[in-house]
């Protein structure tokens, strides 16, 4: 394995390695949030995947089905965050032929949980989890770096996020009807774009209300304002 | 018994000619010499109740119970032989356990109810090993909240979750009973061990089914499961009884979703309330002339 | 003590850290292409590998095989690329025969995906992954560590920034064979001419629904050509300054002579 170049030595001769990303990895410097609104809730993601400096994907999709109304935003390096992706796609349709009734957000959550938390230091994944259910309604759920489940109204992630704090403290209201609830999202990352490096080209969204999983498209070339697909 | 006799009842695995498992009926006949046990799935609840006969007078009163608490919301009561009860409540702790650990959230009744189900019937299966001999009776009451995440960090916020299908209820009480054979079914009300007979000809009398759902309440239920288990006693053959009883409602109820011993004050109440039930019934139809020939 | 010895390990992580550079990992430097059209898709690739400074084949193939109808472009590592796609085209033969059904493009790229995963980038393959199967016409690019990207039009291996210029400036949406090949054609040699690790010539693919086609050297931009002068030397052009001759008799005073006989060694009997 090639080392990055931060790190520091033990006193054993033991190298600690800072970086979370192996040298090369696909990176997902990202910008990724979920909010709840009035009838559901809406994931929104940036679309840049790096290796370094290279884009080695403008128009990456980061927002994840892993069932027919659970969803993930996904950050940190792309291979990790797929293959946990796929193993809980696996799970969840596991689970609905076993049952005979569709997983809760909270079971895809937990089972998210489980995978990063039990692969905490092999892994480089932070994602936040949106669902929608008609016993639960819309719900978030963020699990960050060390594997924590927190179950919130509305969730930021990826390293375009530190920029958006304040916006979606401002501008985030409980029950928003769904044209607001995109206008947050829209605003919320084209902010985050415009401020980090990391995060760019098309804003992608995915609705999940009762009437299934609604996907918008907006491009750059028109300021984010027409929505394409 | 036609049965005897023809080898065809030796062991677990083996067909009858006529398509009948012997060892599975064997073990029916084990249930039927057991203490009573019914349940009743009411409007806000349920009521698990059994007759504990009094094998010596040397044992602790109201130790060596036959109802047992599975998880939070689940109890399960058995008729038949005790050890086969108590490896059975084992196995359906550890069913509910391993439900939680993978999915976080609590294993609903009717899962429970599969699971056991699936496990009694594996014991119909091999030569090594002989079924269960009991029929257990499984009740719970699942969350008719939103159900929290066991791990999740802190309890989440007050607001979000938007979207909700309004109207539709989710979870509610619920009654299993799983036989011998693995065979199990949803009861309105069911009843297992010597006194079926009378106790199921009690629980048909009582409103707990139609399409509104049953109008018996939680407390009503409770009496009538302590008559229903004084009405099913057989006095001639067995002389002393104890009655064991739990419940369990929903969060707004009176257990706050738990499965537990009914108080004992409401007990000894409802205990009191049968045996008079039993004295007036004995008043108002004055014993029939035996007609002999 | 039995058992491995790691100290090496620690050695050399104890003088990294101190600035010390580890050796580099070969890694061959390449461009290689993919590109979707109306009707089908195109991989492409150059032949260049190397061996750090050295070029050590002018004309080595990138475009491996996994399905008749599934081909691999590989970038990275030469034996990774060779072994991992040999590997998944032995497996999808497996299971294509098992279910009877034509392998798919998702099946290998997720094969290839799971396989890559499970040693955490320790095997240096990048690969392009494109074919035509009863689902319709797929592109992906698969990096080492597992992650897997969907395109329209790819570009991988140190090359791929060029290649990617050539794409960002003259793609369109649904174009015909020939524009596809000449495209990809075109991508690759920008890796040829401005790509240090890339060179020689390009091999390009085209997979259809019907066949695949593959072009080897379909283009080959660095043909050498005959020497406008002969640099054969003339006999005697280097002078003798001096000349000594050794008899057989006195060379035992340099080197020990020994003479074989008869019984020293057992004679070699041949059948007649």
């Amino acid at each position: 394995m090639e080392f990055g170049n931060s790190g520091s030595l033990r006193e054993d001769g033991i190298h600690l390695d800072m970086d979370r990303l192996k040298k090369g990895e696909v990176n997902l410097g990202t910008s990724i949030m979920a909010v709840t609104f009035k009838d559901g809730v809406i994931l929104g993601a940036d679309s840049r995947t790096t290796t370094g400096a290279y884009i080695a994907n403008r128009v990456t999709d980061k927002l994840t089905q892993v069932h027919d109304t659970i969803w993930c935003c996904r950050s940190g390096s792309a291979a990790d965050t797929q293959a946990v992706a796929d193993i809980v796609k696996y799970q969840l349709e596991l689970f609905a032929m076993r049952n005979g009734k569709p997983p809760t957000t909270q079971t895809a959550g937990a089972i998210f949980q489980e995978i990063c938390y039990d692969n905490k230091d092999r892994l480089s994944a932070g994602l936040i989890i949106a669902g929608w259910d008609e016993r639960h309604g819309g719900q978030v759920y963020s699990i960050p770096l060390g594997g924590s489940l927190h179950k919130q109204p509305y969730s930021i992630g990826g390293s375009g996020s530190t920029y958006i704090y304040g916006y979606c403290d401002a501008n985030w209201r409980e029950g928003m009807e769904e044209a607001d609830a995109v206008d947050f999202v829209k605003g919320a990352l084209k902010e985050a774009i415009k401020w980090d490096g990391s995060s760019g080209g098309v804003i992608r969204m995915v609705v999940l209300t009762a009437e299934g999983a609604d996907r918008h498209l907006y491009l750059p070339d028109t300021d984010y304002k027409v929505r394409h697909v | 018994m036609t049965s005897i006799g023809t080898g065809y009842d030796l062991a677990n695995s083996i067909f009858s000619p006529d398509g009948r498992n012997f060892q599975v009926e064997y073990a029916v006949k084990a249930v039927e010499n057991g203490g009573t046990s019914i349940g009743i799935r009411c409007k806000d609840g349920v009521v698990l109740a059994v007759e504990k006969i009094v094998t010596s007078k040397l044992l602790k009163q109201s130790a060596n119970k036959r109802i047992a608490t599975v998880d939070r919301h689940l109890g399960v009561a058995f008729s038949g032989m005790i050890p086969d009860g108590r490896h059975f409540i084992d196995r359906a702790r550890d069913e509910a356990r391993a439900w939680r650990d993978t999915f976080k959230t609590p294993i609903s009744t009717a899962d429970l109810a599969s699971r056991m189900g699936g496990y009694m019937q594996a014991y119909t299966l091999y030569q090594s090993v002989r079924p269960f001999g009991i029929t257990a009776i499984v009740g719970g009451f699942d969350s008719t909240e939103a159900a929290p995440v066991d791990g999740e960090v802190g309890s989440g916020p007050s607001c979000g979750a938007g979207g909700k299908v309004l109207g539709k209820t989710h979870g509610g009480p619920f009654l299993y009973m799983i036989e011998p054979s693995g065979l199990y079914w949803g009861y309105y009300g069911a009843a297992t061990g010597k006194g079926r007979q009378s106790a199921k000809a009690e629980l048909e009398k009582l409103d707990l089914g139609g399409p509104a759902g049953p109008a018996l309440t939680l407390e009503e239920a409770v009496k009538e499961a302590a008559r229903i288990i004084y009405v099913a006693h057989d006095d001639s053959k067995d002389k002393e009884f104890e009655l064991e009883m739990t419940w369990i409602s929903g969060a707004d109820g009176p257990t706050k979703g738990l499965h537990q011993e009914v108080p004992k004050a409401l007990r000894e109440e409802a205990e009191r309330l049968a045996k008079k039930s039993l004295e007036d019934d004995e008043e108002e139809e004055p014993k029939e002339e035996k007609m002999e020939e | 003590m039995p058992g491995f010895d790691f100290s090496n390990y620690n050695r050399n992580a104890a003088l990294h850290a101190r600035g010390v550079p580890l050796p580099k990992a070969t890694s061959t430097g390449t461009t290689i292409v993919g590109c979707i059209y109306d009707g089908g898709v195109v991989i492409a690739a150059d032949t260049r590998a190397t061996s750090g400074p050295i070029v050590a084949d002018k004309n080595c193939e990138k475009l491996h095989y996994i399905a008749p109808n599934i081909w691999c472009a590989g970038a990275g590592t030469a034996a990774d690329t060779e072994f991992t796609t040999a590997l998944i085209s032995s497996q999808l033969e497996l299971h294509s025969l098992s279910t009877g059904r034509k392998p798919r493009v998702v099946t290998c790229m997720t094969m290839l995906k799971q396989h890559l995963f499970r040693y955490q980038g320790h095997i240096g393959a990048y690969l392009v992954v494109a074919g035509v199967d009863p689902t319709g016409t797929h592109l992906f690019t698969v990096h080492a560590h597992g992650s897997t990207d969907k395109l329209p039009y790819v570009t991988m291996g140190s090359g791929s920034l060029a290649a990617m210029s050539v794409f960002e400036t003259q793609w369109k949406p649904s174009l015909t064979r020939d524009e596809a090949v000449k495209l990809c054609a075109d991508a690759i040699e920008s890796g040829i001419w401005n790509d240090l690790g890339s060179g020689s010539n390009v091999d390009v693919a085209i997979i259809t629904p019907d066949k695949t086609t593959l072009r080897r050297n379909y283009i080959k931009p660095n043909e050498r050509t005959q020497k406008l002068k002969s640099y054969a030397f003339d006999k005697g052009t280097t002078a003798v300054l001096n000349e000594k001759i050794i008899s057989k008799a006195d060379l035992g005073n340099f080197v020990s002579v020994h003479e074989l006989t008869e019984e020293s060694g057992d004679k070699m009997e041949v059948d007649t």
